[in-house]
This record gives C-alpha cells, structure tokens and sequence, in this order.
C-alpha cells in the first residue's frame, strides 16, 4: 500500500514538473514573438559582404603576363589563358582569358599567386544563369566591376553582425555613423604610435 | 424597412434572439404558407455555418503563418494582400486549378472517397456549434455526443486513403491516424461526459447555459480543470497536430497519408485538417470557456445600466457580444495550438500510446468518478 502511494506521488510529481517544463518552452517561444523579425528581406535588402569576401572573379586584360601561375595554382586547372608566341618580339601575346564560374570553388589561389595582381575577388555573389554555359566567363565579362550594395539606390544595405555596434543583434535602422565593436586596425596603429613610436621601438 | 424590424422585434422572444422566427413572421406577412417559409428558411444556417467555417479555416491559416514567422523571428506573408492576408486565398486558388493526380496503382475509388469520408463528418460537426442561444443550426438532444460519434468516421478516411495509395508511407501514415484516433477518443469522451454530468445534458446549449450563472466564475475550466487539460490534449491529438502530427510527421513519413494526393484533393485534407481545429478551439471554448458567455454576465450590466434584458435592442446586442465571444475565446485556443506547434517535439509512436492509454485513460476516469463524488457532494457547485 505504501508502495503504491509513492508511486502514486511520484507519477504526479513526474506530470507536474513536465507541466512546468511545457510552460517554461511556451514562454520561451511567446517572447519570441515580440522580437523583430532578423530575416533580410533579399532582393529589398542586402547584407553588406565583409572585406575579404571571396566572390566573382575581376580581371584585368592589360596587366596579364599570360604567365599561366593562376592555372597551375588552381586546383582543377580552371583558367583558361590563350595566348600565342610573337617570335618577332619574342612575348607571349595573350589574347583571350576566361574562367567558368559554374566550376570555380572561389577558393582565390589564383589571386593569392597571381604575379602582376591581376586577379582580384569582387563581393558579387549573384551569379544565377538560366544556362550554365553562360557562366563561362570572358575576359571583357570579367573585367566587369559589379555593381556595389552600398551604392545601389534599388537596396537596402545591411551590415553583418561583426559589424555592428556592441550588443546590437538587429542591423535594421542602425543609428546614422554607429560603429563596430573594437577598433579598426588603423585606429590599433594609431594608438601603438601615441604610446611608443614604432621607430623608436627598436632603438 | 421600419415593419421589416419591426416584425424582427416582435419575432424576438423572451428566450433570446431567434432570428428563425422572425424569418418565418416576416415571409408569412408577406403571404407565404409557413411551411414554404420554412423550407426558404433551412439553407440559410447552413450556407452561413459552411461559410463562417471556410471564412474561419481562412483566418486561421493565415494566423498560423504569421504567429509561426513571428515565433521564428521571420515576417511571413506579406505581399498577398494587406499584410499577406490573401496569402491563404492564393493558396486555395493554386490547389484549386493544380492538376487532379490519381496514381496509377492507386485504388481510385477509395482513393477518392477518403478525402471527402475526413471533411465531411468534421463539416457536418458545426451542427451543433452554438454561437448563441438560438444560434446554432440545430438543437439536437444528443449534441456533445454527435460529434464524438463524427469524429470517430475520421479515422476510417485516413485508412482508406492511407490504404487505396498504394504507398508505403501513406499506409503508415494511415495506420498511425486511426490508432491515434481510436486511443485519443475514449479520454476525450470520458473528459466530456464529466461536463456532461455536471449540465445533466448533452445538448451544448444546456453545458454552455449551466457555465453562464455567474460570469466566469461558473465557467467550467475552474470545475474541471484536469478535464480541461485533458480534453485539450485529446483535440490536439485528433487534430493531428504538434506534438501529436505523427500521421503525417514529414520528416519520417513524406507527409503521411496526404502523400500522393494533389490539388483538390489535398486541398480536402487540407480544409479539413484545419477546420477540425476551428472546431475543436469552439468546443473547448462551449465546453470548458463558457461558449458565448461574457466574463461579467450581460444581464447584470443590463440591469445596471437600466436596460430590460428583454429589450430587442439589447438583445440584438446581446447576440453579437456571445458571437464575438465565442470567435475569440476559440482564436485565442488556436492561438494556443500554434503556440504549442512551435514548442514541443514530436512525440514518438510508443510515447503517444502510453501518453494516451497509461496516462491519459486512468485520469479521465478518475477525474469522472471525482466529479460524480463532488456532485453527490455539493450538490450547487457541481450541478445537482
């Protein structure tokens, strides 16, 4: 008999600390509700991409040496570099260049070895095509500079979480010049001089 | 027009509005045999609940959207209408011109009637739904008990869709419903026969009548609040929704046994899944809310403020308050539903069992012997 009853106490205990757990969650999940919304709404608003973002690929015809390093970096052997010998000059003239954006990973060999600085990555992203051989891009497509977030009047740009104000978490109607939690690099520099001049450092 | 509301005034009678009484008065002053009129009479309730049904299915799916963006921190429909109000709209419209796809080892005939054996029982449950005193289609003795015995028809439609797909994932599906429902039901019943026994009647007048003496304090939810919660649990889980969805649990079943249905078809489920929560929300609010009851009773401000409760007037306002009240007690349920949606987990197979049969089951019935002892008892709380 008492055995029962301690079972019995128990399996009430059991259904009341589950109660109070169901209603710790629907709190949770009621507060939730006057949160603003966090999504970015897409083609309305975009998230600025950070520095280093590793999007399409810009090229630059004129610098090119036709020298073939970003080809031997890359890890499928992408770019494709057309160029002829001039035995006359004795140079290589290039005369066409092209990566195919639906095979590249974008990991940015090519601009880390690229010898005359070439290459560079842009922050465009947007590289949907209705066929995939149209992202077989030329040298005239990749000299192309894309259109930039922060400068398109059809955008609302927002700012990444890194790059938001200290205890911020909603980049929406951000105050006008907030700034970023901790210093840019710049202002690091500046300090490091203030205190001791790096010249004299050695010394 | 002023005899047309007059004989609207005088049709109005001491037990409250009855808007078929004066229907009748009004065509037969015009010179209609009442039984002409009468005929004229009887689609309209019918026509209004069908489509106070459809209108409230459309709300819902659009509350649902929205409460769960916003539980998700997300916006939700916005560009169909006004805050993506028509965004439930544009979704029947879709599913009504979508292509009607009957696999080709699939049953047709039972694949068919599923479909349409799921909507019909819960459509043919607003019979009984009370907005207000005479608000209803209809009265009937056995009330309560007409929807318990409708909504065990479901579970027959969800096998036989389940079973006519010819899919491995809708018999599942389909076995999952019916041993869901069939476990789920005999709480529910044992839940509401304890009200039942409190109002001495089936009739969901009479439950909503016994709850209204005093306000909100003779509501039913502080007589019974275990059979509240039971009965709660039991709808959701008939409705098959969170936690309780594993019919079409789309993570482990596709989507149960709605499958291999399109277009209309899904769109039959789809109603139907959705206006059996806008029912059962109403039930719970008849059966535990106090229906169409005001907080403070109506007849006491009346009287407060001077006003004969039998006034048309007042009873015209009367009427629309319990209509209101009704719409948002039940709102405020489905609130609750998509609340729980978002909070709890999946319950598996076995725990859904044991929750039903092991926990569930020996509540309920002791929850009906405690109200049978509390009525022998007090004999004035508990309705003797």
């Amino acid at each position: 008999m008492v055995n029962f009853f301690e079972k019995a106490t128990d399996y009430t205990r059991n259904a009341i600390s589950a109660g109070k757990y169901l209603l710790q969650g629907l709190a949770v999940t009621f507060d939730h509700m006057r949160r603003r919304p966090i999504t970015v709404q897409y083609p309305y608003e975009k998230l600025i991409p950070s520095e280093r973002y590793r999007g399409r690929i810009h090229y630059e015809f004129d610098k090119c040496i036709a020298c073939e390093v970003c080809v031997r970096v890359c890890p499928i052997n992408l770019p494709v570099v057309d160029w002829v010998m001039n035995k006359e000059t004795k140079k290589k003239e290039l005369r066409n260049y092209s990566i195919d954006f639906g095979v590249c990973i974008f990991c940015g060999n090519c601009v880390e070895y690229c010898p005359t600085n070439c290459l560079s990555m842009t922050e465009e992203y947007e590289l949907a095509a209705f066929d995939r051989h149209s992202l077989n891009f030329d040298n005239v497509a990749l000299g192309r500079l894309p259109t930039n977030v922060t400068t398109d009047p059809s955008v609302i740009a927002l700012k990444e979480l890194p790059y938001l104000p200290e205890g911020v978490m909603d980049p929406h109607e951000l105050e006008e010049g907030s700034k970023r939690a901790g210093k840019l690099p710049s202002e690091v520099l500046t300090n490091k001089k203030d205190k001791a001049p790096i010249g004299e450092q050695k010394k | 027009m002023i005899t047309t509301l007059n004989i609207v005034f005088v049709a109005v009678v001491n037990t409250g509005l009855d808007l078929e009484i004066s229907f009748n008065h009004f065509l037969e002053g015009i010179g209609l045999p009442s039984s002409i009129a009468h005929l004229l009479w009887l689609p309209l309730p019918m026509l209004l609940v069908l489509s106070a049904a459809l209108i409230g299915v459309l709300v819902t799916v659009w509350l649902e959207r929205k409460i769960s963006a916003a539980a998700q921190q997300r916006i939700g429909p916005e560009y169909a209408g006004a805050l993506g109000i028509l965004q439930p709209m544009a979704d029947g419209l879709k599913l009504l011109v979508k292509e009607d796809i009957i696999p080709q080892k699939a049953d047709s005939l039972l694949f068919t009637l599923g479909p349409v054996l799921v909507l019909i029982p819960v459509i043919l449950s607003w019979l009984i739904v009370p907005f207000g005193q005479n608000l209803l289609i209809s009265n009937v003795g056995i009330g309560i008990f007409l929807w318990i015995a409708l909504s065990s028809i479901q579970p027959i439609g969800l096998l036989m869709s389940g079973y006519a797909s010819n899919n491995k994932y809708s018999l599942l599906g389909g076995l999952r419903a019916a041993a869901q429902s069939i476990s789920y039901e005999i709480p529910l019943a044992l839940a509401v026969l304890a009200v039942v026994m409190m109002s001495n009647s089936l009739s969901t007048i009479d439950i909503v009548n016994q709850q209204n003496t005093a306000g909100f304090l003779s509501w039913n939810i502080f007589r019974q609040p275990i059979g509240f919660l039971i009965f709660w649990i039991c709808a959701l889980a008939e409705c098959e929704r969170l936690p309780f969805d594993l019919p079409e649990a789309e993570e482990e079943l596709v989507a149960g046994y709605q499958t291999e249905y399109a277009g209309m078809k899904f769109a039959l489920f789809y109603l139907g899944s959705y206006i059996n929560l806008v029912l059962s929300s109403l039930l719970v609010s008849v059966l535990y809310l106090g229906g169409w009851g005001f907080p403070i009773p109506i007849e006491l401000i009346a009287n407060i403020l001077g006003q004969s409760a039998n006034d048309p007037i007042i009873q015209i306002i009367t009427g629309s308050i319990g209509i209101m009240m009704t719409v948002f007690k039940t709102y405020l349920l489905v609130f609750l539903a998509i609340l729980l949606r978002w909070t709890t987990p999946r319950v598996r197979i076995d725990q859904l069992l044991d929750l039903g049969w092991k926990f569930l089951l020996p509540i309920s019935l002791v929850n009906l012997l405690f109200t049978a002892a509390l009525k022998l008892a007090f004999p004035v709380a508990f309705g003797g």
